[in-house]
């Protein structure tokens, strides 16, 4: 068995919009005499589209309609539609995804995207996907090292970090190459971002809408950026900068770093510096990239130039947001695509089935009153090679645990770790007396916050594929 | 033939007879030259490790490898003895030594029987096929394909007539796999099916079984799907593997291109509570295809 899905990436940063059709690749590996395993053989970027300036109405507005026009004209060059998609990411990122009609602009895009393609943001997930789009997880697994990618784009810079293929941590501070614009030709300074502004305040330089910007004025600025940039990294003692630059947590910096990727607009001038015509995108990436590459950022750690640099989010959100659950679920109705649905995760020793059922009800209870009941999916790591008894006493627990919140629920949605699944959902369906519908997936990893898509299943009905968002990122 | 806890006793003795002193040195030194990764070994039990109680995968021999963690990777990879230093006509002690007692332990899957006790726990009678030992089991396959003549009055008078699901528990190649597995997998096929609607005939243990004597089972009682669990013949890997065979409306002499198999059930393969919920699965599309083997697939 190969199929191969096309999936579509679509991100719109604060200043380019993007989108990338990839091919995945699923094939049962297993040979004919043994239960299937259907796994991700191969992604493949299989068209680029060029990079378009987010077209704004105001600093404010993105401009939906003109998104639209582009996605649209995009998906006719490359000659797909969208009924062809059948999963994807469309990523609201950096400063444009705290516009006031972010949601909206998402909305409008969604018939667009084909029918399984997630909406969403969020500072972490932003890192994360960045970093897998440029290579960094990849190279870190290979390599076996630790990695950290900078992906600096226009508002933002995203930073993760991967220990041999895995993430262990993130950041996001408000540092980027479009938070100073120009008029054409420097005429005079066109936006300043709030971060900014403070900035240059606290370093007692003056700048204003409508000046002119001198070289020498943004080198400063974009000097004491990259000061922020090496606070983070752990080259600097940590300052008040870093505190005022950051938009969440800050990195824990309690692993070395062997090697430093960059990612995004201004990775290109960090990797080839320049001086010609440093206002020629009227902005300060040039400037930024520059700095970066003079600074200890570059000196002290190993720098390594992977395959993605501005495309690199847009390729993660096309080909590498999507998983394969494992092949052995259960799905006792058709109900794909399944969207946003909340994950409650189960903080339980495998071991420990006995207060399963407590814990259970102690965290649907919670969740019940915040949000009034609506459709959750119940995560938990399971048994690895379970007795059937405890496959029993995990399903009676589940069922227990639930009780009558049941009714609150179209489904019983039910995520796990360890190989168990297709027993487990049989047993609660047999549980229930076939009367609540049930799906039960594993071979996916969740935490508590998470929100998880389930698309329509591929390869023979045998899996599906899924798409965790990460809105909090907890390690 | 030499049982498992037979040869630790062998090993104890050589060790005891070359003195307690030179038995420690000798461990001690052993136990410098490899270094085991953390959470690979167990207890050491009256100073003798049980030396299959170690995770291969997790065992370096190499002294100071030059890269752990990549050696490790590899290792994770394959569950064959890579990695074990000394190659060739000098392997070294421990890893002779683990290679014999998991040969014995193969052996002792084939030639020990399953225990009457979890024949009985899983609530099924014994009947056998037409061999009367395990040497001619081993040397007559053809008699393991027939059932006895006490066998098929036994079936006759005890099983349900003409399920749709036949189920049944054979030893084969390794009594081992079926003590592991058969106590989990059974209730969950069973169960999976009955709550589908699909009546399942009555499940017993058949002695000295090879696959094909499903056909003479099926035959016997006319089930429209038959399906054994049976012991897979043991390796050096694992000596806990179990297949499951299953056939539509199988006959004496049919084509093997007719069955269906869900093999490597252990619990480094596929779990048995999953592969019995993938069974249940399998049993019904049988049912509604009305074949099995070959013919499923077209």
């Amino acid at each position: 068995m190969r199929e191969s899905i096309l999936s579509v990436g679509i991100d719109i940063g604060t200043s380019t919009t993007q989108l990338v059709f990839s091919s995945i690749l699923i094939e049962n590996i297993a040979s004919q005499f043994s239960v299937p395993r259907i796994e991700v053989k191969e992604k493949r970027v299989i068209y680029r589209s060029p990079i378009y300036f987010t077209p704004l109405i105001d600093q404010e507005t993105i401009d939906g309609q003109k998104i639209r026009e582009i996605i649209e004209a995009e998906y006719k060059k490359a000659g797909f539609s969208p009924e062809e998609v059948s999963t994807g990411a469309v990523i609201i990122t950096g400063e444009t995804a705290r516009k006031e009609n972010a949601s909206l602009v998402l909305e409008s895009l969604s018939g667009l995207a084909g029918e399984f393609v997630v909406a969403t943001a969020g500072p972490d997930l932003e890192s994360i996907i960045a970093g897998k789009g440029a290579g960094t997880e990849r190279f870190s697994r290979d390599e076996e090292c630790t990695a950290v990618n900078l992906d600096i784009g226009g508002g933002t810079t995203n930073i993760a970090v991967f220990k041999n293929g895995q993430v262990i941590d993130t950041a996001c501070l408000d540092i980027g190459g479009r938070l100073i614009r120009l008029a054409k030709d420097n005429s005079g300074i066109e936006y300043i971002a709030p971060k900014v502004k403070r900035l240059t305040e606290r370093m007692s330089i003056d700048i204003r809408k409508g000046e002119r910007l001198t070289v020498g004025k943004a080198e400063i600025i974009c000097k004491e950026m990259t000061k922020a940039l090496e606070e983070v990294l752990g080259l600097r003692p940590k300052s008040e900068l870093l505190e005022m630059m950051l938009t969440g947590k800050d990195l824990k910096r309690n692993y070395s770093i062997d090697y430093v990727t960059f990612s995004g607009g201004v990775a290109d001038f960090i990797y080839n510096s320049t001086d010609n015509n440093v206002f020629r995108f009227n902005d300060i990436g040039i400037l930024l990239g520059k700095a970066i590459s003079q600074s200890d950022i570059t000196r002290r750690l190993k720098m390594k130039k992977l395959n993605e640099t501005i495309r690199a989010t847009v390729v993660g959100a096309g080909a590498h947001t999507v998983e394969i659950s494992g092949s052995t679920i259960t799905y006792t109705k058709n109900c794909f695509p399944l969207k946003n649905i909340p994950i409650l995760k189960v903080h339980n020793e495998p071991e420990d089935i006995e207060s399963l059922a407590e814990n259970i009800r102690s965290i649907i209870e919670l969740y019940n009153l915040q949000s009034g009941g609506q459709q959750m999916a119940l995560a938990l790591k399971g048994v690895k090679n379970p007795k059937y008894s405890q496959l029993v006493a995990i399903a009676e627990s589940i069922v227990r645990g639930i009780g009558e919140y049941l009714k609150t629920q179209e489904y019983l949605i039910v995520v796990v770790e360890n190989d168990i699944a297709k027993a487990l959902g049989q047993t609660l369906y047999q549980m229930l007396h076939r009367e609540k519908d049930v799906v039960s997936i594993d071979g996916i990893s969740v935490g508590n916050g998470d929100y998880i898509d389930i698309g329509k299943p591929l390869g023979d009905g045998r899996v599906v594929p899924v798409v965790i968002k990460t809105l909090i990122f907890n390690f | 033939m030499i049982s498992e806890m037979e040869l630790k006793k062998i090993i104890e003795q050589v060790i005891s007879e070359m003195g307690v002193s030179a038995s420690k040195t000798e461990l001690k030194s052993d136990a410098d030259n490899c270094c085991t990764v953390e959470g690979s070994s167990k207890d050491v039990d009256e100073d003798i490790q049980d030396i299959t109680t170690i995770d291969l995968k997790k065992q370096i021999l190499v002294t100071q490898p030059e890269n752990l963690q990549g050696l490790l990777k590899m290792k994770e990879n394959t569950p064959a003895r890579i990695g074990v230093w000394r190659a060739g006509p000098r392997y070294k002690t421990e890893t002779m030594l683990r290679f014999r007692a998991d040969h014995a332990a193969a052996q002792d899957a084939v030639f020990t029987d399953v225990s009457e006790e979890i024949i009985k726990k899983m609530n099924l009678f014994s009947v056998k096929t037409k061999c009367t030992d395990k040497d001619q089991y081993l040397t007559r396959p053809d008699l393991g394909r027939i059932l006895d003549d006490e066998a098929v009055e036994i079936l006759k008078t005890k099983c349900i007539k003409s399920p749709k699901v036949q189920i049944y528990v054979s030893d084969g190649l390794s009594s081992t796999a079926i003590e592991a597995n058969a106590p989990e997998i059974l209730p969950v096929i069973i169960q999976g099916l009955k709550s589908s609607g699909v009546t399942v005939g009555t499940p017993f243990f058949l002695k000295y079984g090879r696959v094909p004597a499903m056909d003479h089972v099926s035959e016997v009682l006319e089930a429209e799907v038959t399906c054994v669990l049976i012991g897979e013949r043991p390796g050096l890997v694992t000596a806990e593997s179990m297949s499951a065979y299953i056939a539509y409306k199988a006959k004496v002499g049919m084509p093997e291109a007719k069955r269906n198999v869900v093999s490597n059930i252990h619990k480094g393969g596929t779990p048995a509570v999953e592969a019995g919920a993938h069974i249940v699965d399998l049993i019904k599309l049988m049912l509604e295809k009305k074949a099995s083997g070959l013919d499923l697939k077209a």
